[in-house]
């Protein structure tokens, strides 16, 4: 088998709980203080902290009728993509938006939209119902939303797996590329669905953190205390080209996209395959890809969402793949688990890890779980040349996305 | 102009982020930037506003302020007879 040709990250967006932009985000990451607090939103729910995106004004970041026509999941893309573009050196004014493609993740879309006016049918009536409610509710249209943004109207669509949305899209977006429909894709993932509905339908299923009292401390992965992740909402967008194409014009490659496999357990609606196989054949179809075995990974930037299931069947089957090699990090620990644009927002922290020799700590793990046998990053970041990363992503539904990311050349 | 030509620039200002400067009676809809479905939006926002019933075609995007003002004022008119 022929290795793929290579696909270079040129651009990076992001809006997570650390902050607007990637170096506030990066900054935040690094420091290792969890971003979750109390949510007024949540008020008088059991549950009621989540990791929020700070001081964003639509009107101002976005556009003056932002606020009329997107929710916010629509808003925090859009601010992530333009940052990625300008990043990437490309001019929307002037490419030819043709072979420009947009690929999203997105687990719910624009639920707190749908929340309010479903309020508005059942206490005034269906009068009061906003026209606006389907397009501010359905998940394509943030990809449609960056197409007339940005002047992209090559291929563009929403990848559903869950939490592994971000992941999927990204290594969709890859298959654009190499099968030549499109020339530049902006792939990456947008979430923002602390609303009252989402946040209790979680707790319900008892995948919460319940440590309220002690928010910055509530997402802890990988900690024996661990007892449930936290909300969190933001997006990461990334712009994909082919390796050859980024150097024809002399663009900055800040990363190479070198592997992607993605499975499914087929186990339970929920609850991860307890021995990991499944996720260890989209492991080893990303190694494949990248021509890596599994002893060169050095960094993995791990699902890791601080659930007790989660971190003890990810650290296993991490263990079995590379041993003590690897310098594990989870960067839920600060940015809390921001559903589908984790994957996303972990795959731009994967190519900012490889770029700076640097691998964040987890947040709040002070006591490591001693039946999670890894090398875990904590307290500062470690310095430390990566030659081949992984970015691991799992959705409800048993959905698995492996990225491997290694140094551009 | 009438106060209820008023009361509309303020819901396309305040409401849809108009420029309170290109807002004159004669203004149509589509000079305005507000696409179909805004121009939808705007017709629930009002009757919700002033309490009156109007057909979903009773403007469209070449129609003006002025006309949609003189419509409402005809309606309050005939619900207060």
């Amino acid at each position: 088998m022929t290795a793929p040709s290579p696909v270079a990250v040129t651009g990076l967006g992001l809006v997570t709980a650390a902050g607007i932009g990637v170096e506030e985000t990066w900054e935040g990451v690094c420091r290792g203080r969890s971003a979750a607090a109390r949510d007024p939103r949540l008020e008088g729910l059991p549950v009621d902290i989540s990791c929020t995106v700070p001081g964003l004004d639509p009107a101002r970041h976005v556009g003056r009728r932002s606020p009329l026509m997107h929710d916010r999941f629509i808003q925090l893309a859009i601010v992530a993509a333009r940052e990625a573009v300008a990043d990437c050196g490309l001019d929307p004014d002037t490419w030819d938006g043709a072979r420009v493609g947009v690929v999203v993740g997105c687990g719910l879309g624009g639920i707190g939209t749908m929340e309010t006016q479903h309020r508005r049918l059942l206490e005034s009536g269906p009068e009061s119902v906003s026209a606006l409610l389907l397009p501010m509710l359905v998940p394509n249209m943030v990809a449609g939303h960056l197409a007339i943004d940005l002047r992209a109207t090559g291929p563009n669509f929403v990848t559903a797996t869950a939490c592994a949305s971000g992941g999927t899209a990204i290594g969709t977006a890859a298959s654009l590329l190499r099968d030549g429909s499109c020339d530049v894709v902006l792939a990456g993932g947008t979430e923002a669905n602390v609303t009252p509905l989402m946040v209790t339908g979680f707790n319900q299923m008892g995948a919460l953190s319940r440590r309220v009292d002690e928010p910055e401390a509530a997402s802890r992965p990988f900690d024996q205390d661990r007892d449930g992740f936290v909300i969190g909402e933001g997006s990461g967008i990334l712009v994909l080209e082919r390796e050859a194409d980024a150097a024809a014009r002399g663009a900055r490659v800040r990363a190479r996209l070198a592997g992607y496999g993605a499975s499914a357990d087929a186990h339970h609606i929920t609850a991860p395959e307890p021995e990991g196989a499944s996720v260890l054949r989209a492991v080893h179809t990303a190694l494949g890809q990248a021509g890596a075995g599994p002893h060169e990974i050095r960094h993995v930037n791990a699902h890791g969402t601080s659930t007790p299931l989660n971190d003890a069947v990810e650290a296993r089957m991490l263990r079995r793949l590379t041993g003590d090699g690897a310098a594990v990090t989870s960067t839920k620990g600060v940015l809390g688990h921001t559903l589908g644009a984790a994957g996303a927002i972990e795959a731009a922290l994967t190519v900012l890890a490889v770029e700076r020799s640097t691998i964040p700590p987890t947040a709040n793990l002070r006591h490591q779980d001693p039946a999670l046998e890894l090398d875990i990053v904590t307290g500062e970041p470690r310095e430390e040349k990566v030659e081949v990363a992984m970015s691991n992503s799992f959705g409800f539904g048993g959905q698995n996305a492996v990225l491997i990311f290694t140094p551009g050349s | 102009m009438s106060a209820m030509y008023e009361k509309l620039v303020d819901i396309l200002v305040n409401h849809f982020a108009v420029d309170r400067g290109k807002i004159t009676p004669e203004a149509t809809f589509e000079e305005l930037k507000m696409d179909s479905l805004f121009l939808v939006e705007f017709l629930l926002v009002i009757q919700s506003e002033f309490d009156v019933k109007l057909d979903d075609d009773a403007a469209t995007l070449t129609d003006t302020i002025g006309h949609v003002a003189r419509l409402l004022e005809d309606q309050t008119k005939a619900t207060a007879q």
